[in-house]
């Protein structure tokens, strides 16, 4: 999962597994919010991914990857943001 | 319409079966996703940015009233109440969860449809013409040969696990709707010396490497089709390029070979191919004709109603075109409606457009690859009556052919490969060029949207391109000019440096101007001034001055 990874503080991240819906990793599991969500430092990474691993083998995720964030800890990219958020045109 | 034979249906039961267990075995942990994700995919499930998708075949974009009512369904009941049509004539739900996925391809298939080969590299659903069948200068009904090419292609064993994904569109005159030629393979069918055939190109598609397709075989005829495509396959299956995904398409290989070594080669496996059975005798044609009959139009001198309404004489004027029966005519439902993404219907309007096919078109929906819906066969005396309805639903936006009737891919609201988003590009373009006169005054031009280079929005074919990057984190739009997917298809060139959101809609004004300047009659439209003067005009006016807003 880690692919030359920038930044130094991150999400984890990933997609639930019966759903597909966005959630991060918090202290007391999966939550679809950040608002709880571990800020992870770059020589956690290892650390974290771990974890991603444990929870994909126990069904739970799917698809988990590290959100960058910026320097005021929010999420970075415009494509994270949406994928927190959800999309931003009105059906 | 096609119906299912009995095979046709045991195998799509079977196949449910199959992925209903897969999908189980996924959710108790026997399978990892790796393991499973080429399952999901061989039924047209994908993971997007934030939810499943699941992408729905409709062979060659036809549909009954009684399909478009479950496509209905399943959107209220498995999904948010909409569906998404796409540029390969499919439809796509967006918010699917994967247990109920097993039922969402039960439900499909009580109204013989499926996800098989929407997505990996295998044959995919054979695209054609949205208007097959119905207009005069058609030399043949392409349908049944999509049919008959579909029948060979699913589940075809030797051709499963072809080097990358594989397209093929069938068109029945000159005229080409369906943008076959920047398909895998693109087939024509055409007439000489009394006896009709195909025209075969190889090689089209578009995404990083865009390429017009080629003319491999003047003159194909009929009862050779399969062999010959059998030919083409096993040669791509043999030669293409397996080591790189960005050069495994057949484009790819037939650029590298040349087109004349590769139809050597092609025509060498022709030669060797003994496979009689492939071979397509006269009543086997005749069978699968059968399902495409028109249905019982009684020609009429019945005249298109006249009414005092300036809304639907637009709508008549734009959306509606003569049928090959007298006294009937095709409507184009437009999926362009100002602030809805392009190609997205409700499920109310779903339901409403069974209704309205049941009513007025013989149960009969077709659906197009720019992303709108057609009701093929509507008597003329019922037009302002079904033009009434439409407008209820938001389904009577006129402006078929015309700038806001854009093509766009689903972008970065919900595709994990694209790098802009482009739907907002289409609303802007679709609320800034809104008013009717406005748009009648620029003419029939294409602008097609995507939000990454893959270009599922057809940019490199738009009249008007675009093409969404990502610039240092910042959204930026690369414009193209020229580009046809039609009979004159070509391949559009870029203008020059990007453009901020903030600036793309000026961008397009200045491209526009340049246009009018040169304009030299009425009739004249975008793409013929562009061929006539060349980019460095427009090039010229849009960036002499250009000053960045943002």
């Amino acid at each position: 999962m880690v692919k030359k990874l920038q930044g130094e503080a991150f999400l984890l991240s990933a997609n639930e597994l019966r759903t597909g819906k966005v959630v991060f990793f918090t202290k007391k599991g999966w939550s679809s919010s950040t608002r709880e969500a571990i800020k992870i430092k770059a020589d956690e990474i290892n650390k974290y991914e771990e974890i991603s691993i444990r929870e994909e083998k126990k069904c739970k995720i799917v698809s988990a990857k590290f959100v960058e964030l910026d320097d005021a800890g929010n999420i970075k990219t415009l494509r994270d943001k949406i994928r927190n958020c959800g999309i931003t045109i009105k059906i | 319409m096609y119906k299912y034979s009995d095979t046709d249906k045991k195998i799509i039961a079977s196949r449910v079966k199959q992925f209903e267990n897969q999908v189980n075995r996924r959710l108790e942990g026997k399978l990892t996703e790796e393991e499973f994700k080429p399952l999901r995919l061989m039924n047209g499930l994908y993971l997007q940015l934030h939810a499943y998708m699941l992408r729905v075949a409709i062979p060659y974009g036809e549909l009954s009233s009684k399909q478009l009512r479950k496509l209905a369904f399943i959107a209220d009941k498995y999904d948010r109440g909409y569906g998404h049509f796409t540029t390969r004539q499919n439809i796509q739900f967006n918010w699917p969860k994967l247990p109920d996925v097993p039922e969402i391809l039960n439900e499909l298939s009580l109204v013989e449809m499926h996800a098989i080969q929407t997505s990996g590299n295998c044959i995919r659903n054979i695209s054609s013409d949205h208007l097959a069948g119905l207009t005069i200068n058609e030399i043949e009904d392409p349908r049944p040969w999509c049919e008959i090419i579909r029948k060979w292609s699913t589940f075809h064993p030797e051709f499963s696990f072809l080097p990358r994904k594989f397209k093929i569109a069938v068109i029945g005159c000159d005229e080409d709707r369906a943008a076959m030629l920047v398909h895998d393979i693109g087939i024509r069918i055409i007439k000489r010396h009394c006896q009709v055939g195909f025209e075969i190109f190889v090689g089209g598609g578009q995404g990083r490497t865009p390429i017009i397709a080629k003319k491999i075989k003047n003159f194909l005829p009929k009862k050779d089709i399969l062999n010959y495509l059998e030919a083409i396959l096993t040669t791509y299956n043999q030669e293409g390029r397996r080591d790189n995904i960005y050069k495994a398409r057949i484009k790819i290989l037939v650029q590298e070979l040349g087109i004349e070594r590769f139809k050597s080669l092609v025509e060498e496996n022709f030669s060797k191919l003994s496979n009689k059975e492939l071979e397509i005798d006269k009543k086997s044609i005749e069978e699968i004709f059968q399902y495409f009959r028109l249905p019982p139009l009684k020609s009429s001198s019945d005249k298109i109603p006249l009414e005092d309404n300036q809304e639907y004489k637009n709508w008549i004027k734009q959306n509606v075109i003569p049928h090959k029966i007298k006294g009937f005519s095709i409507v184009q439902i437009s999926l362009k409606e100002p602030k809805k993404p392009p190609g997205d219907a409700t499920s109310n309007q779903m339901k409403a457009l069974a209704k309205f096919s049941e009513d007025f078109s013989f149960s009969e929906i077709r659906v197009t690859h720019e992303q709108n819906l057609v009701l093929p066969h509507v008597p003329n005396k019922e037009l302002f009556n079904l033009w009434s309805q439409l407008k209820k639903e938001n389904l009577a936006t006129p402006n078929l052919g015309l700038i806001t009737d854009t093509i766009c891919c689903p972008g970065m609201d919900y595709c994990a490969l694209a790098t802009a988003r482009s739907i907002p590009i289409s609303q802007k373009i679709s609320n800034h060029f809104n008013n009717y006169c406005k748009q009648k005054e620029i003419g029939n031009l294409k602008i097609k949207i995507s939000g990454c280079i893959n270009a599922c929005g057809h940019h490199h074919v738009g009249n008007i391109g675009i093409l969404g990057l990502d610039r240092r984190g910042e959204e930026f739009y690369q414009i193209t000019l020229g580009g046809s997917a039609k009979e004159d298809a070509a391949i559009g060139e870029i203008v020059g440096p990007s453009f901020s959101e903030t600036d793309l809609i000026d961008a397009i004004e200045k491209i526009l101007n340049t246009y009018k300047k040169h304009k030299k009659n009425k009739g004249e439209d975008f793409l013929s001034v562009f061929r006539r003067i060349g980019i460095k005009e427009f090039k010229k006016d849009l960036y002499d001055n250009f000053t960045e807003k943002s």
